[in-house]
C-alpha cells in the first residue's frame, strides 16, 4: 500500500489559518504597510505630506523670491497673476481716493498727483515691479509664498521633533510605570504630576533667556512637556492590558519584563498611541505659534506657520490672504497628518493581523 | 477603596511641596526681577524695596519663610500689583476661568463623546466622514484663528454678540458664548476622534462578540458594554484636558478679555511676580492632582479588571 | 393701570439711557500696578490717577501748560526758587478739610525711602534738601517744604526751574490722603471700600484684569463743572481686541497705545482718527563700550544709512515725524540737525573705519522688546542696513522684563531700541539722562564737556542763553558723538468721535485729564 499524499492538517501546520489558506509569516511592519496601502485617505495623506516635505526641503532651490527681502513699495499686495507694479499703483490710487473722500476733497492734491506719477514712472523703469506675487505680500512687501515655504520648514520640523520626543519618552516611561506598578509607578507618576504643575510659560521664558533664543532651544522647549499626556495614556492602557492572557502566556514562557513590555504590550497600545500622537502634532505647531505670539518663537526675519498665522489673524478683515495662506497650508498639513494617523492606527492594529 | 482614596489624598501633600520647591528655585534663576521699570530706580530705593519683600535674604531663607506663610494660608503680597495679595487676585480670577472651563468641558465631553460614538457605530458612512473631517478641522485650526473668525462674524459683521468682556456688563451672560465655544471646539474634536478610535477597538473585542451572541440589542450592547471599555482613554485624556483648559486658556482670555487665571499667570511670568507665580503654580497643581484623582476613580469604575492593590 | 406701568417703564428706560449716556468707557491698557500715585510709573496708572487725585497744578487740555489745580494762585520769590501756593478751601471726598499740611505729608511720603516710589527722583532732584532724605542721608525736616498756614504751602527748589509748575502736575506731586494711608494701610486705602480722594472722580469698583469704574466726586472743588457721571477704564492688553470694541461701539475712545500698528491704513481713513506731532522720541541706543560701536565713524555711518522718511511715510504711515535730532522743539529751543540720510557719506565713513563696502564688519545685534511695532521697525532697519551698507544684522527679541534687565542692568547689548517720554516739557529732561553715570544712561555714554554744559544750564534762568547752552549739548550728543540713533518723534493720536465727546484735545505730550471730559 502506497502512502496517501500528505494533506496538511489545520491543527499541526502553523502556516494555515482556519480556512486552510496558506499564510506567509509577516512581520507587523510589512503587514501594516500592506493594509495601509489599501486605505485611500491615508495614502492621500501620505502623498500630501510627502509633497510638503519635498517643497519645503527644496525651497532654497526653487525659483521663488527670497523670503526675507523687503520691497516696502509692494506692501500688502493681494494674491494675483498680474505684475506687482500694476497692483501697487491700483492699490495706492484706490487708497488715496478713499483718503481724499475722508477729507471731503473732490480731486487729488499736488502731492498725491506727484506721488502717483512717480509711481507710474517707476513701474516702467524698475524691473522689480515686474514681479509676480502669487500669494500676495505682507506688510513689509515680502513674498507670502516664500515665507510660507520657509515657515513650513520650521513648523514641520517642530512637529516632528515634538512628536518623536513625546513618543519616545512617553512610551518608555508610561510602559515602565504601568507594568511595574508599585513604587516605581508612583515615582514616575509623581514626576509627571510635578512637571504638569510647573508654569510652562515661565519655564520657556527662563530657558530662552538662559540659553539663548535659537531654533534648538525652541525644540527643547516644545518637547519639554510634550510627553506627559502620552505617558499617562500609555500607562493607563498598559494597566488594563497587563492582566490579559497573552501577557500571562509570555511571562510563563520566561519572557523578561522588557520583552513583555516592548514586544507584546506596546504594540497593543499602538493604536491609541498613534492617534494621540497625531493629535499632538497640531498642538506642537500651535504651541510654537503661541510662543511666537509672545515673542519667544523664531526670531525675525525667520517665520513659521505659527508666527505667520498670528500676524495674519490681526489683519484678517483687511488683508485676508495674509491669514488664509498660512492657515490653509497649516490646516492641510494637519489634515493629512490626521488621515495618515488614522490609517496607521488601522494598519497597526495587531488584532486584525492575519485576516484577509 | 477608602484606603486608596486616603492614600492618594495624602499623596497630594508631597506633590505640592515638591512643586513649590522646584518652581521656587526655577523662577529665581530667571533674569530680571519684579521691580524693573523703564525709569530705573536709584540703588538706595531698590535696597529698601528688596528689604520690604525679603528679597535681600538668601534664597533658602526666603524659601523657608514662604513655606511658613503658606502653611498658615498666606500666599503673600503680589510683587507687581501692590494693592493686592496673591490670594485676592486668584480668588478673583479663578472663578472666571473655571466657569468658561467647566462649560467648555461640558460641551466638549457631551458633544465629543456623542459624535465619536455615532461615527464609530456608522463607521465609513457619510456621517462618519463628515464628523471626522469637521473634527480634524477643529484640531487643525488654532484658537487665535477660530476666536477672531467667530468674533468677526458673530460680533462685528452682525452685532449679535458682544466682541469681548465679562459678566456684569451691558450684555450679561452673552459674553460667555464665544469664549466657551472657541475653547470647546478643539477639545470636542479631540474627544470625538479619541472616542471613535477606542469604540472601534472595543467593538472588536471578544466580550462584545459574546454580548451580541447572547442576543442583546445593539443599544444595550453599546450602552452597557461598549461604553465602559471605550471611555477609558477618553477619561484619561480628561484629567490633563481640564487642567489645561483652566490655566492654558491665555489665548481665549486674551481675545475675549476674560479676567481669568490664564491671563493672570502669563502676566505674572512676564512680570516676574514671584509670589503670584507661586500662587498660580500651587493652585494649578492642586487642581491637577484632584482631577487626576477623579480620573483614577473613574478608571476603576469603568474597567472592572483593574484592582486597587 | 397698564398705561401707568407703560409710562413708568418708558420713563425709566429713557432715564437709564440718559444716565447711561453720561458714562464714558474706554480701554486703559494693562492692569495698574497700584492706584497710589506715589507708587506708580506707567501710563495706564497715570490716567487713572488723574481722575482720582489732583496736584497743585493741572494740565490745560489744549496747550498742556500748567493751570491752577488745588492751588488757586501762587507767588514766586525774586530768585525764582521759592514758590508760595495759596490752596483752595476744599475737602477730601469724605468731608475732611484739605490743608497745606496734607500737601507736605504727601510729598514727604513720596520721598520717604521706605515707600519705594519710582518717581521720587523728580522730587529728590528738584526740591532743596530732598535728595538727602530720599537717599537716607538726611532727616525729613531737612526737606525745604512746609505748610506756612492751613492753606498756604511753601517749597524751595534747587534752582530757578523754568518747568517747576508743569512738573507739579505730574502724578508724583499729587496730593494723597496720608491720614488714610496711615489709617487703613497700603493696599487697603486704595480699595473702593475705604477710598478717599480729592480728584474729580472717586473709585467705585475695581475688578482686577477687568475694569475700574470711577464716579463723579460731589465734594470736588469744581464739581459743578464735572459733567460725566462715571468713567470706566477697561483692562485689555491686546490692541486688536480693544480696537474691535471701538468698531462695535462698545467703547468710546481709543488711546495711542491701543491702536494696532498693522491696521493703520484703515484707521487713518476714519473720521474719528485725530493726530498731531508729539514730543516723545523713538531711538536706538548704542552700547559705546562694545565694538564696533566704540568707533564714532561706525555710529555715524549707521545713522546716515537710515532713510527715516521712508520709515515714517511708507512703513509706519502714522504721521510720525522723522528726526535725526533728539530733543523736540519747544519754546525757543530748536532741535539739532543730527546726521540724517546721506548714503555716500555713510559708505565713506564705514570705509574709513576699516570696513569698505561692509566687508569685515562684525555681525551686530539689535535688541528690542516684543511688540508688533518694534518688530516692524527693526526688521525694516535690518534690511535697510543690509542693502545700503552690506552689513549683517541680527534681531534679538526679548520680552519686557528680560529686555529691561538687559538694557539697564547687564548692558548686554550692542544696539537697543529705546523711547523717551518727557516727564515735563523741558529740553533738560531729555538731555539729563546722558550725563556720566546717570541712572538711565544705558549706553554708558560719557563726555565731560557734555556734563559741564548741562551743569551750567541748571544754573541759568530760562531764556535764550539757557536754550543756547542746551542746544550745544544736544549737538555734542547727536551730531558729534552720535551716542544714540534717533529715528522719529512719535505722533500723538487717539480715536474719538469728537462730535459726541468733548474735552479731549490733541496736545504735544499726549496728556488728557479726565476732569475736562464731557458729553456734548
Amino acid at each position: 500500500m502506497s502512502p496517501l499524499p500528505a494533506t496538511p492538517a489545520a491543527s499541526d501546520d502553523p502556516l494555515t489559518n482556519e480556512f486552510s489558506q496558506a499564510l506567509r509569516p509577516v512581520s507587523l511592519g510589512a503587514d501594516a504597510w500592506r493594509r495601509l496601502r489599501r486605505n485611500r485617505m491615508a495614502v492621500a495623506g501620505l502623498v500630501i505630506i510627502g509633497l510638503y516635505a519635498l517643497f519645503t526641503l527644496a525651497a532654497p532651490w526653487l525659483p521663488i523670491h527670497p523670503y526675507a527681502e523687503q520691497v516696502v513699495a509692494h506692501e500688502n499686495l493681494p494674491p494675483s497673476l498680474r505684475p506687482a507694479g500694476e497692483l501697487m499703483l491700483a492699490a495706492r490710487t484706490a487708497y488715496l481716493t478713499r483718503f481724499r473722500a475722508s477729507e471731503d476733497r473732490a480731486g487729488f492734491n499736488a502731492e498725491e498727483r506727484d506721488e502717483l506719477a512717480e509711481m507710474a514712472r517707476a513701474i516702467r523703469t524698475d524691473p522689480v515691479h515686474r514681479r509676480h506675487y502669487w500669494l500676495g505680500t505682507d506688510n513689509l512687501g515680502r513674498d507670502m509664498l516664500s515665507r510660507l515655504l520657509y515657515g513650513g520648514r520650521i513648523s514641520i520640523l517642530i512637529g516632528l521633533v515634538g512628536t518623536v520626543t513625546s513618543m519616545f519618552l512617553g512610551i518608555l516611561l508610561g510602559s515602565i510605570a504601568g507594568y511595574a506598578g508599585g513604587t516605581l509607578d508612583n515615582l514616575i507618576m509623581r514626576f509627571v504630576d510635578i512637571m504638569y504643575g510647573l508654569p510652562y510659560m515661565l519655564l520657556v521664558i527662563i530657558m530662552m533667556a538662559l540659553f539663548g533664543r535659537n531654533i534648538l532651544n525652541l525644540f527643547v522647549a516644545v518637547a519639554l512637556i510634550s510627553w506627559l499626556t502620552l505617558c499617562r495614556v500609555v500607562r493607563g492602557q498598559i494597566i488594563s492590558l497587563k492582566q490579559a492572557e497573552f501577557v500571562e502566556a509570555a511571562r510563563s514562557m520566561g519572557a523578561s519584563p522588557a520583552r513583555i513590555i516592548f514586544r507584546h504590550l506596546t504594540p497593543n497600545t499602538l493604536g491609541v498611541i498613534v492617534v494621540f500622537s497625531t493629535l499632538m502634532v497640531p498642538q506642537f505647531i500651535m504651541t510654537e505659534s503661541f510662543l511666537s505670539f509672545l515673542g519667544l518663537g523664531v526670531s525675525a526675519p525667520l517665520a513659521s506657520w505659527g508666527s505667520l498665522v498670528a500676524e495674519g489673524a490681526g489683519v484678517m478683515s483687511l488683508y485676508p490672504w495674509q491669514l488664509l495662506g498660512p492657515a490653509a497650508a497649516m490646516t492641510l498639513f494637519l489634515f493629512a497628518m490626521n488621515f495618515l494617523g488614522d490609517g496607521l492606527r488601522d494598519a497597526l492594529d495587531p488584532q486584525s493581523k492575519g485576516r484577509v | 477603596m477608602l484606603r486608596f482614596m486616603i492614600r492618594r489624598a495624602l499623596g497630594l501633600i508631597p506633590t505640592v511641596f515638591l512643586v513649590i520647591t522646584f518652581a521656587f528655585g526655577i523662577i529665581r534663576i530667571a533674569p530680571g526681577g519684579p521691580f524693573a521699570s523703564e525709569k530705573k530706580l536709584p540703588p538706595e530705593i531698590m535696597a529698601n524695596i528688596e528689604k520690604r519683600y525679603h528679597l535681600d535674604e538668601s534664597v533658602p531663607r526666603q524659601y523657608v519663610r514662604y513655606l511658613g506663610d503658606f502653611v498658615r494660608g498666606d500666599l503673600g503680597p503680589s510683587f507687581r500689583y501692590k494693592d493686592f495679595t496673591v490670594g485676592e487676585l486668584i480668588a478673583d480670577a479663578l472663578p472666571a476661568s473655571m466657569l468658561i472651563g467647566a462649560l467648555a468641558l461640558l460641551i466638549a465631553v457631551t458633544g465629543g463623546i456623542g459624535a465619536g460614538i455615532l461615527s464609530a457605530l456608522r463607521q465609513n458612512s457619510w456621517v462618519d466622514y463628515t464628523a471626522m473631517s469637521l473634527a480634524v478641522i477643529g484640531i487643525s485650526v488654532p484658537l487665535f484663528v477660530i476666536g477672531p473668525v467667530l468674533k468677526l462674524y458673530l460680533a462685528l459683521k452682525h452685532p449679535w454678540l458682544p466682541t469681548s468682556g465679562w459678566l456684569g456688563g451691558r450684555s450679561g451672560w452673552l459674553v460667555l458664548v464665544m469664549p466657551v465655544l472657541t475653547l470647546a471646539l478643539p477639545y470636542l474634536a479631540g474627544i470625538a476622534r479619541l472616542t471613535r478610535a477606542s469604540v472601534l477597538e472595543v467593538l472588536r473585542a471578544d466580550y462584545i462578540r459574546t454580548a451580541r451572541a447572547k442576543g442583546l440589542s445593539e443599544r444595550v450592547v453599546v450602552a452597557r458594554h461598549v461604553l465602559k471599555g471605550a471611555l477609558l482613554p477618553v477619561v484619561s485624556f480628561l484629567g490633563p484636558a481640564f487642567a489645561g483648559i483652566i490655566t492654558g486658556t491665555v489665548v481665549v482670555e486674551t481675545i475675549f478679555a476674560v479676567p481669568g487665571m490664564g491671563r493672570l499667570s502669563i502676566q505674572a511670568a512676564i512680570n516676574r511676580d514671584y509670589t503670584l507665580i507661586m500662587g498660580d503654580v500651587i493652585v494649578f497643581s492642586v487642581i491637577l492632582v484632584a482631577a487626576n484623582f477623579v480620573v483614577d476613580l473613574c478608571y476603576g469604575f469603568l474597567d472592572p479588571r483593574i484592582s486597587y492593590s | 393701570m397698564n398705561s401707568i406701568k407703560l409710562f413708568v417703564l418708558a420713563w425709566l428706560t429713557v432715564l437709564s439711557m440718559s444716565l447711561h449716556a453720561q458714562d464714558f468707557v474706554f480701554n486703559n491698557g494693562s492692569e495698574p500696578q497700584s492706584l497710589d500715585p506715589a507708587l506708580i510709573s506707567g501710563v495706564p496708572e497715570g490716567r487713572i490717577s488723574m481722575a482720582l487725585f489732583e496736584g497743585l497744578t493741572v494740565n490745560d487740555p489744549d496747550t498742556a501748560l500748567p493751570v491752577p489745580g488745588l492751588a488757586s494762585s501762587w507767588t514766586v520769590s525774586k530768585d525764582l526758587r521759592t514758590y508760595t501756593f495759596t490752596l483752595r478751601e476744599t475737602t477730601w471726598s469724605d468731608g475732611t478739610p484739605l490743608t497745606a499740611q496734607d500737601v507736605a505729608d504727601a510729598w514727604l511720603r513720596v520721598l520717604d525711602p521706605q515707600t519705594g516710589s519710582a518717581y521720587a527722583y523728580l522730587l529728590g532732584d528738584n526740591i532743596e534738601g530732598a535728595d538727602a532724605y530720599l537717599k537716607g542721608k538726611g532727616p525729613a525736616s531737612g526737606v525745604k517744604l512746609h505748610a506756612a498756614g492751613p492753606h498756604t504751602f511753601e517749597v524751595t527748589f534747587v534752582g530757578p526751574l523754568p518747568y517747576a509748575l508743569a512738573m507739579l502736575a505730574h502724578s508724583a506731586f499729587m496730593v494723597t490722603p496720608t491720614f488714610a494711608v496711615r489709617r487703613y494701610g497700603p493696599g487697603a486705602w486704595t480699595k473702593p471700600a475705604h477710598f478717599i480722594g480729592n480728584g474729580p472722580y472717586v473709585l467705585k469698583t475695581w475688578r482686577p484684569q477687568d475694569q475700574i469704574v470711577v464716579v463723579k466726586n460731589p465734594r470736588y472743588w469744581d464739581a459743578k463743572n464735572i459733567r460725566l457721571r462715571s468713567i470706566t477704564f477697561l483692562t485689555i492688553e491686546d490692541q486688536n481686541v480693544a480696537f474691535d470694541k471701538y468698531q462695535a461701539g462698545e467703547i468710546d475712545y481709543i488711546t495711542d497705545d491701543s491702536i494696532p500698528v498693522a491696521r493703520i491704513d484703515e484707521i487713518r481713513l476714519m473720521r474719528d482718527y485725530h493726530h498731531m506731532p508729539g514730543s516723545s522720541i523713538y531711538y536706538f541706543v548704542y552700547n559705546l563700550t562694545r565694538k564696533p560701536f566704540d568707533d564714532v565713524r561706525v555710529r555715524k555711518a549707521l545713522s546716515m544709512a537710515v532713510d527715516r522718511d521712508e520709515l515714517v511715510r511708507r512703513v509706519l504711515k502714522a504721521g510720525d515725524v522723522a528726526t535725526a535730532g533728539f530733543v523736540p522743539a519747544m519754546g525757543g529751543f530748536r532741535t539739532a540737525h543730527g546726521n540724517g540720510f546721506d548714503l555716500d557719506q555713510a559708505k565713506r565713513l564705514l570705509a574709513q573705519a576699516g570696513y569698505p563696502g561692509g566687508r569685515g564688519f562684525p555681525r551686530i545685534t539689535i535688541t528690542y522688546n516684543t511688540s508688533a511695532r518694534h518688530k516692524l521697525i527693526c526688521e525694516w532697519l535690518q534690511q535697510a542696513w543690509k542693502s545700503n551698507l552690506g552689513i549683517a544684522v541680527e534681531l534679538h527679541n526679548l520680552e519686557w522684563n528680560t529686555f529691561l534687565d538687559t538694557k539697564q542692568k547687564t548692558h548686554d547689548f550692542q544696539l537697543a531700541r529705546s523711547g523717551w517720554v518727557a516727564d515735563y516739557p523741558d529740553p533738560s529732561n531729555y538731555l539729563d539722562m546722558f550725563k556720566t553715570g546717570a541712572g538711565n544712561n544705558d549706553g554708558l555714554y560719557s563726555n565731560p564737556r557734555y556734563d559741564r554744559l548741562l551743569a551750567r544750564a541748571a544754573t541759568l534762568l530760562p531764556g535764550p542763553a539757557r536754550d543756547q547752552v542746551l542746544e550745544e549739548a544736544e549737538q555734542i550728543l547727536v551730531s558729534e558723538d552720535q551716542a544714540v540713533l534717533p529715528c522719529f518723534f512719535y505722533v500723538t493720536r487717539f480715536v474719538l468721535d469728537d462730535r459726541k465727546w468733548g474735552g479731549i484735545h490733541l496736545n504735544a505730550i499726549d496728556l488728557h485729564q479726565p476732569r475736562w471730559w464731557y458729553r456734548k
